[in-house]
C-alpha cells in the first residue's frame, strides 16, 4: 500500500509546482464553460504521471512487482502524445489513434496478458490469434473515450475514479497484489488530483493526464483480465466517443466541426436542438435543461459509477468473480 | 427535477444496451459453442471470429441508433411538449 500513498502524495504535493510551471511556460487553455473565461494551466496531468509513476517504480524495484514495468511503459507513451498535444495543440485525429497503438507494445511485447478473456455465458475463451490484434485497438480506443469525457472541470477524473474502484476491489477479493497496487496507485493519483481540478479548476489535466490515465485503466483491465466488466464500465465513456464518431461520420477534428453539442450561455449549459450537432453524453444529461457544470459533472459521475455497478455485477454474477 | 429525469433516462438506456449486450453474448455462445466440438480447422476459427465481429458489430450499431432514439425522441422531445 506503500505504493498508492507514494502515487497520492507526490501527485498532491507536486501538483502547485506543475500548476505555477504552466503560468510560467504559458501552457495554459481558456475554461469556456466560464462566464468571466478564466486562463487555467493544462499542466496538472503532470503530477498525476510523475506521481503515479512513482508509485509504479516504487513497486516494480522495491516490491518486486515486475508486472508494472510494461505499464509504466505503456502509459508514459500514451502521456507522450498528450504532451505533444498540450504543448503544440491538437494532433491530426486520423494520426492519433495510429500513435497510440505504440502504448500497447510494452504489453504486447512482454506478454503481460493472457489471450483466454472471459465472456458471459461462454465462459473462458481461446482467441490466441485475436487477442493480440484487441489490445492494439483497445489503447486507442479507451484513450480517447476517457480523453473525450474531459469537457468539465474533474470529469476525466470523476468519471474514471469508479472504474478503479471497482478493478481494486474485484483484485481484492481475487487475492492478486499486484493488480491491486497497480489499481490502487491509479486511484490515489486520480484522488489526489481533484482538489485542483474540480470546480473551479486550478488545473486542467490536459491530455497527457487523461491519455496516461486511459493507458493505465487499459492495461488493468487487460493484465487483470477484467475486459468485459471495464467494457461494460466503461460505458458512458466508449458511448460519448462512439456518438461523437457515428455522428460526425469519421475522425475529424472538435475544431473542424461546426455544430457544437452544447451552448454555454453565463455558465448556464444548454443541450443543441440541432440534428447535425454531435451526439455527446453531455448534451443528453443537459438536454431539455440548463444546468450548471458542477450539476453536470456530478451526473456523469453517478452515471459512470451505475455503468461500473453494472461491470461489477457482470464480473461477480456471470463470469464468477 | 429535469436533470434527475435525464439522468434516469440515461440509465435505463444504459441498462438496456447491458441488457442487448448479455442477449448478443448469449447468441455468440449459442452459435460458436457447438463448433468447438468439431475437430480442429483453420476455416471454422476463422469463421466463428467473423461471425463474432459481425455480432459484436451489430450491436454496437442497434445501441447508437438507440441512443439517437433516446435523444431526439425522449431526451429533447420532452422540452418541446412544456
Amino acid at each position: 500500500m506503500l505504493e498508492a500513498m507514494v502515487s497520492g502524495l507526490v501527485t498532491f504535493f507536486l501538483a502547485p509546482a506543475v500548476i505555477m510551471l504552466g503560468r510560467r511556460l504559458e501552457i495554459v487553455g481558456v475554461d469556456v464553460h466560464k462566464p468571466w473565461k478564466p486562463i487555467v494551466p493544462k499542466t496538472g496531468g503532470l503530477a498525476i504521471i510523475l506521481g503515479a509513476t512513482a508509485g509504479m517504480i516504487l513497486g516494480a524495484h522495491v516490491s518486486g512487482f515486475q508486472l508494472l514495468i510494461p505499464v509504466i511503459l505503456s502509459c508514459l507513451v500514451a502521456a507522450s502524445i498528450g504532451l505533444i498535444e498540450d504543448l503544440r495543440g491538437e494532433i491530426n485525429p486520423r494520426l492519433k489513434p495510429l500513435l497510440l497503438i505504440f502504448a500497447s507494445l510494452p504489453i504486447l511485447i512482454s506478454g503481460a496478458y493472457s489471450p483466454r478473456p472471459l465472456i458471459p455465458f461462454l465462459g473462458r475463451t481461446r482467441l490466441y490469434r485475436v487477442y493480440p490484434v484487441l489490445v492494439i485497438a483497445s489503447y486507442p480506443v479507451v484513450c480517447n473515450a476517457i480523453n473525450g469525457l474531459d469537457v468539465l472541470n474533474g470529469s476525466a477524473l470523476l468519471t474514471s475514479i469508479p472504474f478503479l474502484i471497482m478493478s481494486s476491489v474485484i483484485f481484492y477479493m481475487r487475492g492478486d497484489l499486484q493488480l491491486l497496487i497497480l489499481s490502487l496507485v491509479f486511484l490515489a493519483a486520480a484522488v489526489a488530483m481533484l482538489p485542483y481540478n474540480m470546480y473551479p479548476a486550478k488545473t486542467f489535466i490536459g491530455n497527457s493526464g487523461s491519455l496516461f490515465i486511459g493507458a493505465g485503466i487499459t492495461s488493468i483491465a487487460i493484465m487483470g483480465g477484467i475486459e468485459v466488466a471495464a467494457i461494460i464500465a466503461l460505458m458512458p465513456h466508449i458511448m460519448n466517443e462512439m456518438y461523437v464518431l457515428f455522428s460526425i461520420r469519421g475522425l475529424k477534428s472538435a475544431k473542424n466541426i461546426g455544430k457544437r453539442p452544447v451552448i454555454v450561455e453565463d455558465g448556464v449549459l444548454t443541450a443543441s436542438k440541432d440534428p447535425d450537432a454531435p451526439i455527446t453524453l453531455l448534451r443528453m444529461i443537459c438536454a431539455g435543461n440548463r444546468i450548471d457544470e458542477r450539476r453536470a459533472v456530478y451526473a456523469m459521475t453517478l452515471i459512470s459509477a451505475f455503468a461500473t455497478l453494472l461491470g461489477f455485477l457482470t464480473h461477480i454474477l456471470l463470469l464468477g468473480g | 427535477m429535469g436533470l434527475a429525469r435525464n439522468i434516469l433516462m440515461i440509465i435505463v438506456l444504459l441498462i438496456l444496451v447491458w441488457a442487448i449486450f448479455l442477449l448478443v453474448s448469449y447468441v455468440i455462445t449459442v452459435t460458436v459453442l457447438y463448433t468447438l466440438e468439431l475437430p480442429g480447422d483453420t476455416i471454422i476459427s476463422i469463421a466463428r471470429v467473423v461471425l463474432g465481429l459481425i455480432i459484436a458489430g451489430a450491436w454496437i450499431l442497434g445501441w447508437y441508433k438507440l441512443t439517437k432514439l433516446w435523444l431526439y425522441k425522449i431526451l429533447l422531445a420532452r422540452k418541446r411538449e412544456t
